[in-house]
């Protein structure tokens, strides 16, 4: 007789295909698993079903060809479907609940983790004095993770970037500033780089595990850098920007203390920038409005100037 | 509820009871949001379930008694499970932004709980960073202490530095910077903060200039200091109904220095060109649109912003004649 709830039969068919040393056949699983209706074909469509299901809850359900009439078999392999326990204790527990809680990414996957490891449920009340994080950082939660797991499998990646096709090795993932960024090795230019992850176009190609040939000495630090008048390629040009007293202290503390090299008496400091992108400096500035300048060297003032000149004929506007 | 949807939660319930062992009815069924009768229901249809021949050695070890539940650590579909590439990316990634916030993690169970991790899941390529502003401390001490306090605040819509008497409600850290929605008695109601834009503050005495003023109109808007109502999301800039309104037309290749800006509808294209109707933060933070836009923009409507830009560099050039 049929049993009514199909949650028992998909629990019993996980266990089953997790028990089994070797790839089952659909008979063999018809004869192991109670539930499934007699005939071939009703059988096979609702085994099809609940296979589905299993994959779209993540379980890796294997698909492999055995001999016999018929030649399709199916297991779970324990070793992909289990983690090693985690042994996290339950202040732990508590603690990474109330990070999930705390923390907004794209998707709510946090919570589907937790759950795995053995700490899901209903998540710790939040205290509202504790601090959200949102860490959308525009569009790319997709290439993050595919980005992760190239790390965490040591592969070489590619994607299209700038225009670009670019095989990279995965050094580093940053968040700073509104923005997330990936530091890599790029092995035709034989240098790091990072790259903004919103930026990178298209889906990443994920190479084989342990394709990466990521220097041992590589230093994310050394190649990582999240300004934009730094994002150019080629040689850096040293510029001098005067920050006036209302926005000194908030530029500073964005740019590090090491970027000043003179503090006036009026509040105002002047900061030292290294430049490869002149256009991503200028918009920078202008982003200040009245509170910068660019000081020199004449090239980058003329930039600024040159890009205001082209505004003062603007504002007709049409119609 | 689908069987997927039942299947995730008895897994949950199931790996979540292996880790505490022994667990009484209520306490479990208000963890995973069932009634305590559906809990048993469910759990005793689980007890059943097993491998060939169904003996009851080959049934899941699970104990259901009139007041309480239980299973133990191994038992197959109660150990952890493997993560997918996005949940390990979303563990680790929560677990270093809070520890990246000052004081989150007195005890440490946080950080241990993500050296944990990071063995079975190799996080470590991940950093997250989150800027400190200086008065970040003083705005959660008041946040926590539920304290006025007056603020000297630089509002980068208007270009113009104030005093504010404000009573922090929530704090939070988006598109890289920290916010703080308060109670400002000077505006009379729930406003948006940038704490980095805090110039100064300190603790304000309590007493009768903390009830909130009727709004004032003239400070009623702008890109950091926005209504902020209880309960929306992050957003950064959130338009009030009487923000102004700009009709641009932009040159496609410009287009996406419009994405984080809000819209009054998805822009369209017109002959060539993205036409688009955005809610204004202030003169200045147009002015900064603008001036970031260059040539590529040109304001439609209102007719007095047309000339917007070319003032704003004309007054910025005479710095550099």
């Amino acid at each position: 007789m049929p049993r009514p709830d199909r949650l028992e039969r998909v629990t019993d068919l996980l266990l089953v295909l997790l028990d089994a040393p070797r790839p089952l056949s659909l008979r063999q699983i018809g004869d192991r698993v109670p539930g499934y209706p007699d005939g071939h074909g009703a059988r096979r469509q609702a085994f099809e079903r609940d296979k589905r299901l299993l994959r779209d809850e993540g379980v890796p359900v294997e698909v492999v060809p055995i001999g016999g009439e018929d030649q399709l078999g199916y297991r779970i392999d324990p070793d992909l479907y289990y983690l090693p326990d985690l042994g996290l204790e339950p202040g732990e527990q508590t603690a990474l609940n109330l990070a999930v809680a705390g923390v907004h990414l794209a998707e709510p996957s946090g919570r589907a983790a937790l759950a795995k490891l053995g700490a899901g449920g209903e998540l710790e009340r939040r205290d509202a004095t504790v601090p959200l994080v949102d860490l959308r950082g525009g569009e790319g939660l997709e290439s993050l993770s595919g980005l992760f797991e190239a790390s965490r499998l040591r592969a070489a990646v590619s994607f299209g970037y700038r225009g670009r096709q670019r095989t990279v090795d995965v050094a580093g993932l940053r968040f700073r500033q509104g923005h997330w960024y990936l530091v890599a090795y790029e092995r035709d230019r034989r240098k790091g780089r990072t790259f903004r992850v919103d930026r990178i176009d298209g889906p990443l190609e994920v190479g084989g595990a342990g394709s990466a040939e990521l220097p041992s000495d590589f230093d994310v630090d050394e190649w990582f850098t999240r300004d934009p008048w730094r994002f150019g390629e080629g040689d850096a040009t040293d510029v001098d920007v005067r920050i006036d007293a209302v926005e000194a202290a908030r530029v500073v503390g964005e740019l590090g203390p090491s970027a000043v090299v003179e503090r006036a008496e009026d509040g105002s400091v002047v900061v030292r920038l290294p430049v490869t992108d002149m256009h991503a400096l200028v918009l920078w500035v202008l982003d200040l409005l009245d509170h910068a300048e660019v000081l020199g060297p004449a090239t980058a003032r003329t930039a600024v100037v040159e890009r205001l000149s082209g505004l003062l004929g603007s504002g007709g506007g049409r119609r | 509820m689908a069987t997927g949807d039942r299947l995730r939660r008895l897994l949950a319930m199931l790996t979540w009871l292996a880790q505490v062992g022994e667990a009484p009815i209520e306490v479990v069924a208000d963890r995973f949001g069932l009634t305590p009768t559906s809990l048993v229901a469910e759990l005793e249809m689980a007890a059943c379930c097993g491998v060939p021949p169904y003996s009851p050695d080959q049934l899941m070890e699970i104990l259901v008694t009139d007041t309480t539940v239980a299973t133990r650590p191994g038992v197959a579909l109660a150990r952890p499970r493997r993560l997918s590439a996005s949940e390990g990316f979303a563990l680790a990634v929560s677990a270093r932004a809070l520890l990246a916030v000052d004081g989150s993690d007195e005890g440490g169970d946080l950080s241990r709980a993500l050296d944990k991790l990071d063995e079975a899941l190799g996080g470590k390529a991940i950093a997250v960073e989150l800027d400190a502003p200086p008065m970040l401390p003083v705005v959660r001490w008041a946040l926590e202490g539920d304290l006025p306090l007056t603020i000297t605040y630089y509002s980068a819509s208007s270009d113009r530095l104030g005093e504010r008497r404000i009573r922090p409600r929530r704090l939070f850290a988006a598109q890289g910077h920290w916010y703080v929605d308060a109670e400002c008695s000077t505006a009379g109601g729930l406003r948006r903060f940038r704490i980095d834009r805090i110039t100064a503050a300190e603790p304000a005495a309590p007493g009768q200039q903390d009830r909130p003023r009727v709004p004032d109109p003239a400070t009623a808007h702008g890109a950091e200091e926005e209504r902020a109502p209880e309960g929306t999301g992050l957003e950064v800039f959130v338009p009030g109904p009487e923000s102004a309104r700009v009709r641009l037309s932009v040159h496609p290749s410009a287009a996406w220095l419009l994405e984080s800006v809000a819209a009054v509808e998805p822009p369209v294209t017109i002959a060539g060109r993205v036409e688009v109707e955005l809610f204004v933060g202030g003169t200045a933070w147009l002015e900064r649109l603008l001036l970031r836009l260059g040539r590529h923009a040109v304001v439609l409507d209102p007719p007095e912003f047309r000339i917007l830009a070319a003032e704003a560099a004309a007054r910025i050039l005479l710095r550099y004649r």
